[in-house]
């Protein structure tokens, strides 16, 4: 197969700011970015609570959330579109075949990824740091922040890593959005239905702002961490 | 004679079947200076973060200037009058200004009150030269007079000080030690967990021996 002409036309097409790959492209950045915004908060405080309180049914807790890491993506598609589905509890609402159903679906991918990083870098901090915050006069909430504060870098990996598995996630995507051109059309579905029919032209464009995107929240994390990220 | 800002009674630590701590009562005056003296593992760790409010007890109440409560009921409030620092102390990976202004912040303090603490903070325990400094790129010395340094700047009511000297070399022994004297001086009520010899002979200090999980008082 020539590579070449496929290429140079996905860079021919991303150059001149082809209005459909943009529209794809700003879809999924849009999605993903408000979904990793909105489950943040919320993943990041249970993260937290899981890691340092004792509590009746904790490690259930925690063995339920590692499980849905590995939740194939499709099952959870498939429980959001029977949710969200007319005949579904929540099908008054209208959102299935919206952008707004692929973002329920990255939040619940990523919350996982952002549970599980928090309670392992919470567990991995050093004792002494909620220990002297309290001693310094820090009260409960003040000295679980400045916890939080400290493993900071690892709490921004486990955001890094929600957002690169939202971005680049197919089988939920296609699943609650449907794949319409327009409308819920991604990267990562576009690539897909591209591909099928043989037009490989942009998949390799969206194929390429995958993988810059990808790089760039890395580049952006390392530089964030500077040299405190590093141990 | 003073009256005493601390008394402890009652006192009963174990852990399963090992009684640590079995301390009828003990007695801190306010302004005194006390080197906490005893073997590895008799519980000096252990008693300093029972008055911090760090450990739980099985038994035992305290007095904290005259105000009595049980100690499996540690009154917020005193985490602003008493603060531990650690044998090795933890600083935040921030910058030394944010470690030395954290606890005046907790406090409420102005901002104005702050940066004056603060300065005398890092003129008092000599470290302008690092102000700028990481404080992860610090010495083991810099660190404890830092923290040293972070404690007294909250002017508590008691400053339990666990092994200041301990995994320091000789030039940041010698200026622990002199800072150390300086808290004498300025009679706060310290007390400080120990082994070094050189801590234990300060003038000034009274030691407390803790052995068996019973303490005895010798003069300074």
């Amino acid at each position: 197969m020539d590579l070449l002409e496929p290429t140079s036309q996905a860079f021919r097409l991303l150059l001149a700011g082809d209005p459909e790959l943009l529209r794809i492209i700003w879809l999924s950045l849009w999605v993903s970015v408000a979904a990793i915004a909105l489950v943040a908060a919320p993943s990041i405080g249970l993260g937290f609570l899981l890691a340092k309180k004792r509590f009746p049914g904790q490690r259930a807790a925690v063995v339920l959330v590692q499980a849905l890491l590995s939740f194939p993506t499709v099952v959870i598609g498939l429980v959001i579109y029977l949710l969200l589905s007319r005949r579904g509890p929540l099908g008054s609402y209208e959102l299935l075949f919206t952008p707004w159903a692929i973002m329920i679906g990255y939040m619940v991918i990523a919350f996982p990824i952002l549970v599980v990083f928090t309670i392992s870098s919470v567990q991995g901090a050093d004792p002494r740091v909620y220990e002297t915050a309290r001693c310094l006069g820090a009260g409960r909430a003040t000295a679980s922040l400045t916890t939080l504060w400290e493993v900071r870098f690892g709490i921004l990996a486990a955001v890094v890593n929600g957002f690169g598995r939202a971005i680049s996630e197919v089988g939920c995507a296609i699943m609650v959005g449907g794949n319409i051109a327009g409308l819920t059309r991604n990267i990562p579905t576009a690539i897909a239905l591209e591909t099928t029919k043989g037009d490989f032209a942009q998949g390799i464009a969206l194929g390429f702002v995958l993988m810059v995107v990808a790089l760039g929240v890395n580049v952006l994390l390392a530089l964030l961490q500077g040299e405190g990220g590093l141990k | 004679m003073t009256a005493s800002l601390v008394r402890l009674h009652g006192l009963r630590k174990a852990f399963g079947a090992r009684v640590l701590l079995d301390i009828l009562e003990l007695r801190i005056e306010r302004g005194g200076a006390y080197v906490l003296i005893g073997g590895n593992g008799c519980g000096k760790t252990t008693l300093m973060r029972i008055v911090a409010g760090l450990e739980p007890v099985q038994a035992g109440g305290m007095e904290f200037g005259g105000e009595p409560f049980r100690l499996s009921a540690y009154p917020e409030r005193l985490r602003r009058d008493i603060v531990y620092v650690h044998q090795q102390p933890y600083l935040f990976h921030t910058s030394l200004r944010h470690n030395l202004e954290y606890g005046l912040k907790c406090r409420g303090l102005p901002p104005a009150e702050r940066e004056r603490r603060v300065e005398d903070a890092i003129a008092w325990a000599g470290l302008q030269a690092q102000a700028a400094t990481p404080p992860a790129k610090l010495s083991g010395g810099e660190k404890q007079r830092a923290a040293l340094a972070r404690a007294r700047a909250l002017q508590p009511e008691l400053l339990l000080l666990d092994e200041p000297t301990s995994n320091l070399d000789r030039a940041g022994r010698g200026q622990t030690l002199a800072l150390l004297g300086q808290l004498r001086e300025e009679r706060r009520t310290v007390i400080v967990a120990c082994h070094d010899q050189e801590v234990i002979g300060l003038d000034g200090f009274t030691r407390l021996r803790l052995h068996d999980g019973w303490i005895t008082q010798q003069s300074g």
